[in-house]
């Protein structure tokens, strides 16, 4: 029916009118959104401040420094920032499979998981996202070389993140309720990507490079700032875009296995 | 032209058996049983295009399942199925630029938004022309009367002001087949009704086959020219729905007005009729078994003086009510299944 190039346009057309459709949404309600993302970001700088506390005392832990704490940071609300804002369901997409509340994109002729995805736009990531701006610009290389870097690593943290809690909430598919598991999941997540990776050794280091990936977020974007290496730089990209398709392929397969639900259910 | 056609088709769903109280919990966490529910049994279903069609059947029929199925929302488990010349389910979204469905308890429409922005993201989602959809939003405006109360954000309207504008959203695209389960479920009798006349005026104009689940006699009756009625996951009945009401119910509700100065008398004793009276109209229910609306009307003419009388069917739950009554003396002695 549609040519490849007409359906890219045209989903591209559709992604873009959901995320006027979502702002438009969130500034439904002007005060609780300034305020939301405000908050948001003055937390996460109350957490910067206690590293800032941790790092006077212990200048040096496993080759980490303040600096890079801070551009981990950077890398990590920035990442989640623009993800949660543009594709606001990817942390909620176990609750809606499990509730039945993919009827209404299963009825529309567009790919499921992508209308799943850009129906949802998290305020207080607008917060994660400034903050993580903010503190590149204060710590970081502002050379256009360090700038690029800097969005191939937003682009791969947030990626990360989108991947690996569309794979999680997959599994409501196959198990029913998997809500409060992969709530945690995602707790864990963000709370690790805030620490490097270099910490943990043993059985805790493998936990965060599998069981909860966030060990990912310190290692390939940081990795990418820290060692600017082509061959790394392609194979982070490929690390985020292969799990991303990874994500899409099994909520495909576990689309087979949808049982809906009668939950009243309304867009917001 | 087939709308629609089915064979075979079903759907089963694997559900976890568990104990009642905590010990059954216990019991459960550590040693899980499953049972496999027939949700829909082999449903064979056959709609022409431009048909109305009521599909009907009590809580747990598999009237919702069935709808998912044939519109790509559900695998089935077994069976075939192909609406429009697609298969659902393998081809959804060619399928989904075709159909149009409503889902009483699944909103489409942003809640914190007012109608028009989701009418925009709807048009985007179908890929309508600009001038193509201006044209028809503003026909659907006119004739769904949403004028007032388009640019008023969703959560503040009404059930049926809300459900108007579901409607015309699903017929934006101008679909060749409107699936719609429940579309008036919780709404009063006169929203009710506009919502019936404007789905009606669709059929008619635009040739829209219709096929609509309901648990109201009246969507059925004044939308629907076939009634399809489930029971246990498969058909039980598959007729008119004029022949349905008139062969399957052999009953006639009698309403007579009576005149400024007839006496209120009380009626004759008259075999196979039971009536009440209500201020100056009195009902009857006559059983056409035992007596025939001419003997009843002759025995009360000259009797009592009334200026109105109107003979109808009866409602259409009686009859489902009845239909299930009937199938299940047929299954306790035994007669064939239909």
């Amino acid at each position: 029916m549609l040519t490849a190039v007409n359906r890219i346009g045209a989903n591209a057309r559709y992604v873009w009118t959901c995320w006027k459709v979502n702002l438009a949404s969130a500034m439904e309600y002007r005060l609780s959104f300034l305020l939301l993302a405000g908050m948001m970001f003055v937390n996460n700088f109350i957490w910067l401040f206690f590293w800032s506390l941790f790092f006077g005392r212990f200048p040096i832990v496993q080759g980490w420094e303040l600096h890079d704490v801070m551009l981990l940071w950077a890398i990590s609300a920035g990442g989640f920032g623009w993800a949660a804002m543009l594709f606001g369901n990817f942390p909620r997409i176990a609750s809606i499979v499990a509730t039945g509340q993919l009827d209404v994109y299963l009825s529309q002729p567009r790919p499921v998981l992508l209308s799943v995805l850009v129906s949802r736009c998290s305020v207080t990531a607008a917060g994660d996202f400034a903050f993580g701006v903010a503190v590149y610009l204060m710590v970081g290389d502002t050379s256009l070389t360090g700038a690029l870097l800097f969005v191939l690593g937003l682009l791969i943290s947030g990626l990360l993140f989108i991947a690996v809690m569309v794979i999680a909430g997959c599994s409501a598919f196959f198990i029913g309720n998997a809500e409060g598991m992969t709530q945690q999941l995602f707790n864990s997540f963000i709370a690790l990507t805030t620490y490097p990776s270099d910490i943990f050794r043993g059985l805790a280091k493998l936990a965060i490079f599998t069981i909860v990936p966030a060990g990912f977020i310190s290692y390939l974007p940081i990795g990418l700032l820290k060692s600017p290496e082509p061959g790394f730089a392609i194979l982070a990209t490929f690390v985020a875009f292969g799990l991303t398709l990874a994500g899409s392929l099994l909520f495909r397969l576990g689309l087979r296995k949808y049982a809906s639900g009668n939950t009243i259910a309304m867009r917001s | 032209m087939m709308a629609l056609r089915t064979r075979g088709l079903g759907k089963t769903f694997r559900v976890k058996k568990k104990e009642a109280g905590l010990s059954g919990s216990f019991r459960s966490l550590w040693k899980p049983q499953w049972e496999t529910k027939e949700a829909v049994r082999g449903i064979d279903l056959n709609v022409r295009e431009g048909e109305t069609v009521a599909f009907l059947g009590p809580n747990g029929a598999g009237k919702s399942t069935t709808i998912k199925m044939l519109t790509g929302i559900l695998h089935p488990s077994f069976g075939e199925a192909e609406v429009l010349g697609f298969t659902p389910w393998k081809e959804r979204e060619q399928l989904a630029y075709r159909i149009g469905t409503v889902f009483g308890q699944k909103s489409q429409l942003w809640y914190h938004l007012p109608p028009i922005d989701t009418f925009e993201l709807i048009g985007r989602i179908y890929e309508l022309k600009r001038d193509e959809y201006a044209r028809r939003k503003d026909d659907l405006i006119e004739r769904f009367e949403l004028g007032p109360y388009l640019h008023t954000p969703v959560r503040k309207l009404s059930l049926g002001e809300r459900m108007r504008c579901e409607i015309a959203a699903s017929l934006l695209h101008r679909p060749k087949l409107l699936f719609m389960d429940e579309p008036t479920i919780g709404l009063d009798a006169v929203v009710k009704q506009r919502i019936r006349e404007l789905i009606r005026e669709r059929n008619r104009e635009e040739g829209t086959t219709v096929f609509l689940t309901s648990h109201d006699a009246g969507d059925v009756e004044t939308l629907c020219s076939r009634a399809v009625v489930i029971h246990h996951g498969g058909v039980l009945i598959d007729e008119p729905v004029e022949k349905m009401k008139r062969e399957v119910l052999s009953r006639k509700n009698v309403t007579l007005k009576l005149a400024e100065d007839a006496e209120l008398v009380d009626l004759p004793e008259l075999e196979g009729v039971a009536w009440e009276r209500e201020k100056r109209e009195i009902r009857l229910a006559v059983d056409l078994k035992r007596t025939t609306i001419e003997r009843v009307l002759g025995e009360l003419i000259g009797r009592i003086g009334f200026t109105d009388v109107n003979v109808e069917d009866p409602p259409l739950e009686e009859i489902i009510k009845y239909i299930y009554g009937m199938r299940m003396e047929k299954e306790e002695t035994g007669w064939a299944k239909r």
